[in-house]
């Protein structure tokens, strides 16, 4: 009985001790899945850029929230060429170690990358570099082989960050950089703790003293941590079922905007029946995709009809050039050779829940024209090695899938034969080839315009809709972009109201 | 015990190996090119032969080094430990809530047997059979965090913010994890015990007119502890395996979380490090329940 009221007197005491205060000037953001290591030269994961890029590490070019390239580490460049660019770099600009940055440092991160032994994922963005040459401590020229139409986007992206050469060895585990915050530290499987950087080059910022990533990947605990205020903001993973909700409570605001994240129905190009353009376009006319909107994301996100999306400034709605025509579909498949249709399954990843839910609406469509589609939860590593089929893997193991591709500017997928849609179109390829080097704003657009629309006729794939950016904060919190251009979570200027 | 450790390493290491998945490929995600794959799986040395792979790890377990994480590149061994300080106090506590509960209601309903008080125990324990652990998770969540206010609805801040805190945090996952194993032991309790007051020095006891409290806490429940230590030993075992859900619900950094994660990333060295660790754990578990035999009942005593 003593042990038992022993036991009882602890338990209250635990009731009754307090957590500690949050300060005014941390922040605790919720995000639904842990970076795979922090460094981002060697793993193009949006998860590290979520923590690490712009945070902790910069480039010598910003995108802006707006999707504006911007100076950075780079106060300003110039080329007449597109070929031979200068990039003249901001003066005492410190690293975390307190070393300024100099030219050779951006040589040595660019050098770095193109460097074959190094194991950087997009070292294809850089094979055009021919050369990197320091002028002097603050001035550095890059010269390409060729003309690269997007070379400045090359320089801004999450692969291109300077960094030290001394950190070189601890990218993985301690990023350095020249960002406003530094990795405090990383509890494996549960949080990273970044802290302000007191010698910024921005003066003024960072507006926190603190930010704790913490990982919770399922939505119903970020939702419950937000609700009993254990996070301030969930960044990624809320999910649209919970908007309308939370845009009526009063203690939190709800950002919707866009992002770069094409939520696309994929078809097994290399085989039968889906080599036969009529059977995709049947397929595309076949879906509503209003009412897969409505039924995978209460309606949140964008419609496409093709894969650039609306922050693209090229981007040209094309949605309505194969409208949703359940006739004309059933008349497709029948001049195709399948008057009554078809069996096929969707291989989609759980883990992705907008997948599922995606499939589950169409596979009902599908069905009003003949296609009976049953659909097959696989778990992510199946779904890489069975429908994304990379070397050694020779042919992709699937009919159709769902997934969205969060990278901007990757319409260079579907010139390449061996991505996982299988598609192969020289005169796709060549006018992809001719926009990668094509400077002329107005000429690159209406290339640009003629993929969007080929994509649209051709069909090899089915573009459902752009993927919103859904984040929920605590009132107070100011700051946070509204759309999603590259894939980051900027925290520099955000804080909370005074 | 050696062999059944041997065992289970050959097994896991194979059953890893036959999931389809590419390590390397889950790591760089599918925005990397097929080079930057190739190159990683070369580093990882997954392109060596699997009967290589195996005979390294091995021989390097033997000796405490259960090779780097894949996706964290820290030691295995750092990782299971740092998880250990998470899952180990969650799974004491789950089993002190269980054994605080569970035996004084399996007591209560067999002195009770076939009356009110027994049918409302048996009831109790029926529900906690029925209920989900993870959906007990959850309500606990909606009514202490959510609604009342008095939990974080998750995390673990770690010990550094006082054994109060650290501890707090731990309260309702163990409370949604312990409830299964609760209702298990009352039964077991309420059955062992009853066999006991059955038995004729029992009988013979209550006509010497000992006190009825003696009867059963001084003769009767000792008696019976032997079953019940047998189930809550295995229970043991399993609360710590079972962790891996609650763990998910309130977003836990302890091992079974680790195991889950390491799964889904291919992270083969921490899925062969946890698996040979837990069932190392199990084991020794086992041999000490056996051990404890012989001090409940002085006629087993091993040699």
């Amino acid at each position: 009985m003593t042990v038992l009221r022993g036991l009882a007197l602890t338990l209250l005491a635990l009731l009754l001790s307090a957590a500690p205060a949050a300060a005014q000037g941390a922040l605790t953001v919720q995000v639904s899945t842990e970076p795979p290591g922090l460094d981002l030269t060697s793993n193009p994961s949006s998860a590290i850029a979520g923590v690490v890029f712009y945070n902790v590490q910069e480039a010598l070019v910003k995108v802006d929230r707006h999707g504006k390239l911007v100076p950075w580490l780079a106060e300003r460049w110039y080329t007449t060429d597109s070929k031979n660019y200068t990039f003249f770099l901001r003066k005492g600009v410190r690293f975390h170690n307190g070393r300024e940055m100099k030219a050779a440092d951006v040589k040595f991160a660019l050098d770095r990358a193109v460097n074959p032994e190094t194991k950087h994922p997009y070292r294809v963005q850089y094979e055009n570099v021919q050369d990197v040459i320091v002028k002097d401590d603050y001035t550095i020229s890059v010269t390409l082989k060729l003309v690269q139409a997007n070379f400045l986007w090359t320089v801004a992206r999450q692969g291109s960050v300077i960094y030290p050469r001394e950190a070189v060895d601890t990218l993985k585990t301690q990023p350095m950089g020249t960002g406003p915050f530094t990795v405090a530290d990383w509890v494996r499987g549960d949080r990273i703790v970044l802290v302000k950087n007191k010698d910024y080059w921005q003066k003024g910022l960072p507006r926190l003293d603190k930010v704790t990533y913490r990982f919770i990947p399922d939505p119903n605990s970020a939702l419950a941590s937000l609700k009993s205020g254990d996070i301030d903001v969930s960044a990624f993973g809320l999910g649209p079922e919970n908007v309308d909700e939370l845009k009526k409570d009063g203690r939190f605001q709800v950002i919707l905007g866009d992002t770069t994240n094409d939520v696309t129905l994929s078809m097994n190009n290399s085989k039968k029946p889906y080599l036969d353009k009529r059977v995709r376009l049947a397929i595309t006319h076949a879906i509503n995709k209003e009412e897969v909107l409505k039924g995978a994301m209460f309606g949140y996100g964008k419609i496409l009809g093709s894969n650039v999306d609306p922050l693209n400034p090229y981007y040209v709605d094309v949605s309505k050039r194969e409208p949703y025509d359940p006739a004309k579909a059933k008349k497709l498949l029948a001049e195709a050779g399948y008057p009554n249709g078809f069996e096929a399954t969707f291989k989609v990843a759980p883990q992705y829940y907008y997948t599922v839910r995606s499939a589950e609406v169409i596979v009902n469509q599908l069905a009003k024209v003949g296609i009976r589609a049953k659909i097959q939860q696989i778990e992510w590593g199946q779904w890489l090695a069975q429908v994304f089929c990379l070397k050694p893997c020779e042919n992709p193991d699937y009919d159709m899938s769902i997934i969205g591709h969060a990278e901007a500017w990757d319409i260079g997928n579907f010139a390449n034969p061996k991505y996982y849609f299988r598609w192969d179109s020289p005169e796709f390829q060549a006018l992809f080839k001719e926009s990668e080097v094509t400077v002329d704003d107005r000429k690159r657009r209406e290339l640009y315009v003629k993929m969007q629309q080929m994509l649209a006729d051709e069909a090899p794939a089915v573009w459902l809709y752009m993927h919103p950016r859904l984040v929920v904060t605590k009132k107070g919190v100011t700051g946070i972009w509204k759309d999603l251009p590259v894939p980051s979570l900027d925290l520099s200027e955000v804080g909370w109201q005074k | 015990m050696l062999l059944t450790l041997l065992f289970v390493s050959l097994l896991v290491f194979m059953v890893v190996r036959v999931l389809p998945g590419d390590p390397a490929l889950i790591m760089l995600g599918i925005e990397a090119s097929p080079d930057a794959v190739a190159r990683m799986r070369e580093s990882l040395g997954l392109d060596r032969p699997v009967p290589v792979q195996y005979a390294e790890w091995a021989g390097r377990a033997v000796l405490g080094d259960l090779g780097r994480s894949i996706q964290y590149d820290v030691p295995v061994a750092g990782l299971i430990a740092s998880r250990l300080s998470v899952t180990l106090p969650l799974t004491i506590m789950a089993a002190a809530l269980m054994l605080m509960a569970a035996i004084p209601l399996g007591v209560f309903a067999a002195t009770r047997h076939r009356r009110w008080g027994d049918y409302a125990a048996m009831t109790l324990s029926q529900l906690g059979i029925a209920v989900p652990g993870f959906w007990a998770g959850l309500l606990l969540i909606l009514l202490f965090s959510v609604k009342l206010g008095w939990f974080q609805a998750g995390g673990f801040d770690g010990w550094g913010q006082g054994a109060g805190h650290a501890l707090k945090s731990l309260l309702l996952p163990a409370v949604a994890l312990g409830l299964f194993q609760f209702a298990v032991l009352a039964r077991t309790t309420r059955s062992a015990l009853l066999e006991v007051l059955r038995e004729e020095y029992v009988k013979t006891a209550r006509a010497k007119g000992v006190a009825e409290r003696a009867v059963i806490f001084r003769h009767a429940l000792k008696n019976a502890m032997i079953p019940i230590l047998t189930v809550a030993g295995v229970q043991l075992g399993q609360l710590m395996a079972g962790s891996i859900i609650l763990e998910s619900v309130f977003y836990l950094p302890g091992l079974g979380r680790l195991a889950l994660g390491a799964i889904s990333a291919r992270d083969l060295p921490v899925v062969q490090g946890v698996v040979l660790f837990v069932a190392s754990a199990i084991v020794v578990i086992n041999a000490a329940v056996d051990m404890l035999y012989g001090v409940l009942d002085p006629r087993i005593r091993y040699e």
